[in-house]
């Protein structure tokens, strides 16, 4: 592996899981598009830049697994509140259920490996 | 307080990003550029502050506009769009004589699951019946008109079976198209099936 390569590793796997994240997120109800991309830099190591969220979003709701509605919002301007549709809820299931296998499994070899 | 040098800021990023994001179709790049203004209020909203420092923290976490616009690409991001209905409707209309020039052509141009050039070889053998023919019929016409006492066969009116056979295999030249594209599909989608595991 070149060097650079972990880093490199990294960021596909954290493309891979932000899509996933942004669902999660829609699971207990809509939000709008700062909320959501404030959220997810909360998390440590996820997102590197805030503004690559954006064309996420419209991705997932080109391929159906959220869609939106303009409404006004309690305070400022009106806003885009995205919603999880039945589409986006399978693909989270589905994603939550291989994660937590893949995820097991890595670790799994990675601290075996660090045992030796 | 938003100033007149703040204001400047902003703009200039978002000019940024509108150039970066050139090669996206004009309301794509719009909404983009939309949305990431919108970010840029509520940011300095939730900051409770306009003043150069919160203008810059908001635009650095923002990421540079070329990020952003490269993730808004396919092409750029690395990843081709996967074939989808226009694509095989532009492979079965490609390989006909004739509906090829005008409807499998122009769908595969519109396709944006192949790159320039494999748009270019697959629009030049779509349109070498064309260029043969064309060909054969110069050929045809130049002996024709050269010896006026040869034999009927090569007759400047009539098509000769050299004419013939030369138009045939120019024909395949669609479907030899057709399956050129079909096999770049294939090949485009397994790297991206290993680089996503």
């Amino acid at each position: 592996m070149e060097p650079g390569g972990a880093r490199n590793s990294l960021s596909q796997l954290r493309r891979g899981a932000v899509e996933y994240c942004v669902l999660a997120l829609l699971r207990d109800g809509e939000r709008y598009g700062f909320e959501l991309v404030r959220k997810l830099s909360e998390v440590d190591g996820l997102v590197t830049s805030e503004g690559t969220i954006y064309p996420l979003l419209t991705r997932l709701r080109r391929d159906r697994l959220v869609t939106t509605s303009w409404r006004e919002s309690e305070s400022g301007p009106p806003r885009r509140y995205y919603q999880l549709t039945d589409g986006g809820r399978e693909a989270l299931a589905g994603f939550t259920r291989e994660w937590a296998r893949f995820r097991d499994g890595v670790d799994g070899l990675l601290m075996e490996e660090g045992a030796r | 307080m938003t100033t007149v040098h703040t204001n400047e800021i902003v703009a200039a990023y978002l000019r940024r990003l509108e150039q970066a994001a050139a090669s996206l179709p004009r309301p794509r790049r719009a909404e983009l550029v939309a949305e990431i203004r919108e970010h840029i209020d509520d940011a300095l909203l939730e900051a409770g502050a306009a003043d150069e420092v919160a203008v810059r923290n908001v635009l650095e976490r923002l990421g540079p506009p070329e990020e952003i616009a490269a993730a808004a690409s396919p092409p750029a991001a690395g990843t081709a769009a996967r074939a989808g209905r226009l694509e095989v409707a532009a492979l079965i209309t490609l390989a006909l004589p004739f509906v090829g020039w005008l409807v499998g052509i122009p769908l595969v141009l519109l396709s944006r699951a192949w790159v320039g050039r494999d748009k270019a070889i697959a629009a030049v053998l779509g349109l070498s019946p064309l260029l043969v023919g064309g060909l054969g019929i110069f050929v045809a016409g130049d002996s024709g008109g050269g010896e006026v006492g040869t034999p009927i066969e090569s007759s400047s009116g009539g098509l000769g079976p050299l004419e013939v056979g030369m138009l045939s295999l120019g024909f395949l030249g669609g479907l030899v198209g057709a399956v050129y594209l079909a096999l770049r599909l294939r090949r485009s989608a397994e790297p991206k099936e290993l680089a996503s595991v």
